[in-house]
């Protein structure tokens, strides 16, 4: 029924939207797990760089590599900001968990609205066209853009798996996420990974929101309303504390959303993301990829 | 006249909205931002069971409030099974979804919201006498919020917030609790839908999207959470704060976002240096502070 060119080119056409969404959930679960917060201020974090980006390029004429440069900048000055002044105050002043979660929405929602007071509600784009060149493999269609950012991300989740798997700052991470408190003992400022953490988080949210400006234009909503929930979604499904779960989700939910233009409407399309939220915590509430590796120890140990 | 009675009535109608948040928000601890989305449930609801079935107004906005009832329970069990947290995630879903599904589908009327609804009332003196039902319920749902939280129910609400796992050590089942909230708070939600779907007769999806989120958040942060007046005191400031800026004559275009700073900032402001809200006690223990073991 359905050719294998059509497949085959949906199946391309997810993986490379998959590039932004593997960058988004990667970096909601590492500050989750590093931070132990439910950052969703990640919209906010992505509003800034994304027009930091747009008054550099549209406003300003920057040069694209300079305007790159000094949006990475703003945006991870930005995530420290709201480390240090945001969920640091919150934490010494030992505030419960619903004080977080109402900071890190209301935060979001008020780059939202400041986005639009100052852009208005237009969709923007970051350059004044989007056309990207087209080559044709095998009858599938690739874009220049599908290429750049595919190997982009895939460069970026390799430096980011050597940091957290290969040196110090990763081991201290990985000690600050397990325990804080322990961690202090072993001489690990836990404020300083903290910073680490919501700066590396800050740049994947940077990238992601370039890769997208660059193939969409964006309304100052989009990133609460429609990239945010993909990357809770992706680390949930993940399961909570494991990073790179969360990349190999969000390139599930990335392929799954476009296979499923085959079955549904591309205007339900985006329910799939809503509805597998009820699923995955009906029936996955510790994360599906981490149940599976669960699954597989069970089994070494029972072997 | 019309205008300031159509403006109490709106701040009435928040009142029992803001109230209804505060039941969960407030005294249960937990955040649900859905709560916007019930209030459309109801408002939805009521005008199409009204338009639909011709029942009387009155029973179609109880079933309204049944239906937003029945879905938060829905929405809430099987997060709150998992933890508190996940009810941040799944609501904000429900909310997204259900938003979309309103946008998309011809009988609620689409993007384009939904006119020709029914009034509760037919009357000459119509919105004066729907200023004085508002009023009666919007008291109403303050004085049972209060009446809930004397009574022994309401101990154990707040010995659950306080403390779940001494709460579940006694014998006592906290996801049967935590789900009776959410479901009586989104009742009410869809109660307050219903009136205001019944004065104004039209309704559009965007009044029930993240800026009637931080709408509501900002009322009952800066009234007081877990305070029995404070979120009334809230809607009432938020209700009256847009009209003094309508005097300022700017494009809607700018109004709206620059509502939403005002009241995403308040709320920013509030968290940080008055915790315990306008209402709340100033020895710390009211408003967010409340959620502190």
């Amino acid at each position: 029924m359905f050719s294998s060119d059509i497949l085959l080119q949906l199946g391309w056409t997810g993986l490379a939207t998959s590039s932004f969404y593997m960058l988004f959930a990667t970096a909601f679960a590492l500050v989750l797990k590093v931070n132990q917060v439910w950052n969703f201020g990640q919209a906010g974090l992505m509003v800034i760089g994304y027009f930091s980006c747009y008054i550099f390029l549209q406003i300003l004429d920057f040069f694209p590599l300079w305007a790159i440069v000094f949006s990475i900048f703003v945006t991870v000055l930005a995530g420290c900001c709201l480390e240090k002044y945001g969920f640091g105050v919150l934490r010494e002043r030992k505030s419960p968990p619903l004080t977080f979660f109402i900071f890190s929405i209301v935060i979001a929602q008020f780059f939202v609205f400041f986005a639009e007071l100052i852009f208005g509600t237009t969709p923007k784009t970051l350059y004044p066209s989007l056309n990207s060149k087209i080559n044709i493999f095998y009858g599938i269609v690739i874009t220049n853009w599908d290429l750049f950012a595919l190997i982009s991300s895939i460069i970026i989740m390799s430096v980011l798996y050597f940091i957290m798997k290969k040196t110090k700052l990763g081991y201290s991470m990985t000690a600050v996420s397990d325990n804080p408190e322990l961690a202090e003992m072993y001489g690990i400022k836990k404020e300083h990974i903290y910073l680490y953490s919501i700066s590396i988080s800050s740049f994947l949210l940077f990238w992601g929101m370039y890769l997208f400006g660059t193939k969409a234009a964006i309304f100052p909503s989009t990133p609460l309303l429609q990239l945010l929930v993909f990357a809770v979604i992706a680390t949930i499904i993940a399961g909570i504390g494991n990073v790179f779960g969360a990349a190999m989700a969000a390139v599930f939910l990335s392929l799954l959303q476009a296979f499923s233009i085959l079955l549904i409407p591309s205007k339900w399309q985006i329910l799939i993301a809503y509805g597998l939220i009820f699923f995955i915590i009906l029936f996955f509430p510790k994360g599906f990829v981490l149940n599976l590796s669960l699954f597989k120890t069970k089994k070494n140990m029972g072997s | 006249m019309e205008y300031f009675i159509s403006l109490f009535i709106l701040a009435s109608i928040n009142i029992i909205l803001a109230t209804s948040f505060n039941l969960i928000l407030g005294y249960g601890g937990l955040l649900s931002v859905a709560q916007p989305i019930f209030f459309a449930l109801g408002a939805y609801c009521s005008a199409l069971i009204a338009i639909y079935f011709e029942i009387p107004i009155f029973l179609s906005i109880i079933l309204a409030s049944l239906v937003a009832g029945i879905f938060a329970f829905g929405v809430s069990l099987p997060s709150l099974r998992v933890s508190g947290d996940y009810l941040v995630v799944s609501t904000l879903g429900f909310q997204l979804g259900t938003l979309h599904i309103i946008n998309n589908i011809e009988i609620t009327g689409a993007a384009g919201g939904l006119s020709n609804i029914p009034p509760l009332i037919s009357h000459p003196y119509r919105s004066l006498l729907t200023l004085f039902i508002v009023v009666c319920f919007a008291v109403l749902s303050i004085w049972m919020v209060r009446k809930i939280m004397r009574s022994a129910y309401g101990r154990a609400i707040t010995a659950l917030r306080n403390d779940e796992t001494a709460f579940s050590s006694l014998g006592r089942n906290p996801i049967r609790i935590k789900v009776l909230i959410v479901a009586l708070s989104a009742a009410m939600a869809g109660f307050a839908g219903g009136m205001y779907s019944h004065y104004y007769l039209y309704i559009t999806p965007e009044q029930f999207g993240i800026f009637a989120t931080a709408t509501l958040l900002t009322m009952v942060v800066i009234g007081g959470a877990g305070t029995v007046l404070g979120p009334a005191f809230g809607a009432i400031i938020i209700t009256t704060l847009p009209e003094i800026i309508t005097f300022l004559n700017l494009p809607v275009s700018i109004m709206a976002p620059l509502q939403g700073v005002i009241f995403t900032g308040l709320v920013l402001i509030f968290i940080f240096l008055k915790p315990s809200g306008l209402i709340g006690s100033t020895r710390g223990l009211d408003g967010l502070e409340i959620w502190k073991k």
